[in-house]
């Protein structure tokens, strides 16, 4: 679905790589988070997704980009959104239309879709990120939670295989976080939409993700799956990612030697293995 | 220091945004704020220092009246840190910046450099002061903004959202910071969704639910009202919940932390290992 090679981009007149001779693979219908440092990178990687990097953001881009089997350099950005869907940190610097529905219609209108197919779409798109009764709401009084649903809804609305969301809950409460991840999990199981999601939150990342690529100083220093990911702790604590605290807790344990199974990804997983770790079981979840 | 009596604030639309609110704060503590979005959260604290003022009811802040008070005089007593540094940074090299609060107050040119000089070594950024603070870190603007409130001799500091859109070790170095603060005497009221956070470091916590206050207390009787938790959209921090499926076994009842658990668990291991050696 993604294929990386060899990727490196210096923003006009810096001297510095944003990203450095990235490599990267990304299958059909995998979750990904991406996490690391501020400045680690993984903005400018979300751009290069989508095209906006090399086409609308001036630098010096090296390498080749592949998204659904086409090159980003050589494909302009109307022809990626088919395939690539992009939601940002800010929903209010996405959301344009005043009512729900003309917002999700926009995009559809600026590809030529059809109208019988545009209602269909809206339709779609506003039960798969659950705001059906807010069809007709006005933009401008929806709370954060929902205008990030709206862009999710917006970003679905042209059936992209790929999803890609750079911090979609950083302006969330807990529950609203939660809820937007639930979204993600449901687009991904149920309609088998690749997500590659940028966040600083690590707890989020750890349950609902299947894979996580950490970035730093613009280049990825580890990607694999989850628990495997987090094992490494020393490496992310030297970067300054730090792990949610029940698996941060388990790892301690883990170096005790009081443990010899997987890390656990969230409380329910954490509780089962510490009940047998204090009776003295030291073997997996 | 901070008493709000009966303090209600209303829109010109009629719609009231906070309703009776009465909370009490002394010197040298440290608060959680905490809230769904749209709870009334920072329109509350925005009262503190004149931003806005009541429609009914009463704010003391340090014996003064809130009401009555220049939003000058009461900065200088109650220093904001914006969840957004920028908001608050527009000089262009780092001295100026933290200067300006205490020119403005007109403090004599003598006394401002160490003034300056103190308040930029408070918050480690002595070796910047030179530099253009937009070609800072997130964190390190945080800190000229954080470096500027305490220049002016802030009692009260007021966090709004501290970690948000940082990573996590630039929100644990502005945090460790306001901890020092606080051991140093410095009141602290912070407003975030953080609960990691307020575990760690918030002494009291009070809930705020559509405008009004729904919980006040110490922070582990709070985080132990799951049911006024959830209905702000707000969850116990992870250890805690981890801890709490325990508590009827007799464990953790103490613990909320990663270390208090791992410490409680390495003990009780020990004592089962001497109990069947011995």
């Amino acid at each position: 679905m993604i294929n990386i090679q060899g990727l490196s981009f210096y923003y006009n007149d810096s001297k510095e790589p944003a990203l450095d001779n990235i490599n990267l693979n990304i299958n059909v219908g995998e979750f990904v988070g991406v996490i690391g440092p501020t400045g680690a990178g993984k903005s400018t990687l979300t751009l290069c997704f989508n095209g906006v990097i090399p086409h609308f953001q001036r630098g010096d881009f090296y390498g080749e980009v592949k998204v659904d089997d086409k090159d980003t350099v050589e494909t302009d950005c109307a022809r990626l959104a088919y395939s690539v869907g992009s939601v940002f940190q800010d929903p209010e610097a996405q959301i344009v239309s005043s009512i729900v529905e003309d917002e999700i219609a926009f995009g559809l209108e600026n590809l030529n879709i059809p109208r019988e197919e545009i209602s269909t779409r809206i339709k779609e798109s506003l039960e798969m990120t659950g705001i059906s009764d807010l069809r007709h709401s006005s933009t401008t009084q929806l709370s954060g939670g929902q205008k990030q649903r709206v862009a999710i809804a917006s970003a679905i609305a042209l059936r992209p295989k790929v999803l890609v969301l750079d911090e979609p809950t950083s302006e969330l409460d807990p529950q609203g976080s939660q809820d937007i991840f639930n979204i993600l999990k449901r687009l991904n199981d149920v309609y088998k939409i690749t997500i590659i999601v940028v966040e600083q939150k690590i707890q989020l990342l750890t349950e609902y993700c299947n894979r996580l690529v950490v970035m730093n100083k613009g280049t990825i220093i580890l990607d694999g799956p989850i628990r495997t990911v987090l094992g490494k702790q020393e490496i992310l604590e030297k970067i300054g990612v730090h792990c949610s605290p029940v698996t941060h807790l388990v790892y301690m344990l883990k170096k005790q030697g009081l443990y010899q199974g997987e890390l656990p990804i969230n409380v329910e997983e954490s509780y089962i293995l510490l009940n047998n770790v204090l009776r003295g079981i030291k073997d997996g979840v | 220091m901070i008493e709000i009596n009966n303090l209600s604030y209303q829109y010109n639309n009629g719609s009231k945004v906070l309703k009776n609110i009465n909370i009490n704060i002394k010197s040298g503590e440290f608060v959680a704020i905490i809230g769904q979005n749209g709870s009334g959260k920072t329109t509350l604290m925005k009262h503190l220092n004149g931003l806005l003022k009541a429609t009914d009811g009463k704010i003391t802040v340090c014996g003064m009246d809130a009401s009555k008070t220049k939003t000058s005089i009461l900065a200088s007593k109650i220093g904001f840190l914006f969840q957004n540094p920028d908001h608050q940074i527009f000089c262009s090299n780092v001295f100026d910046e933290i200067a300006f609060g205490l020119k403005n107050l007109e403090v004599p040119r003598s006394d401002i450099e160490s003034l300056v000089n103190e308040a930029a070594i408070k918050v480690g950024i002595e070796m910047y002061m030179h530099t253009d603070p937009f070609s800072l870190s997130k964190g390190q603007r945080q800190r000229v903004a954080l470096a500027s409130v305490l220049a002016m001799g802030t009692e009260v500091l007021v966090l709004d959202e501290p970690t948000t859109g940082q990573d996590y070790s630039e929100g644990l170095e502005i945090m460790e910071i306001v901890k020092e603060l606080n051991l140093q005497g410095i009141t602290i009221i912070m407003v975030t969704h953080d609960m990691e956070l307020v575990a760690l470091y918030a002494k009291r916590v009070i809930i705020i639910k559509d405008g009004t206050v729904l919980e006040d207390g110490p922070t582990e009787e709070i985080l132990a009202k799951e049911e006024s938790l959830a209905l702000s959209c707000l969850k116990p921090p992870q250890i805690y919940s981890l801890a709490k499926k325990f508590h009827k076994q007799g464990f953790f009842k103490d613990s909320y932390t990663v270390e208090d658990m791992f410490d409680e668990i390495i003990c009780y291991l020990e004592g089962e290992r001497d109990a069947s050696n011995g």
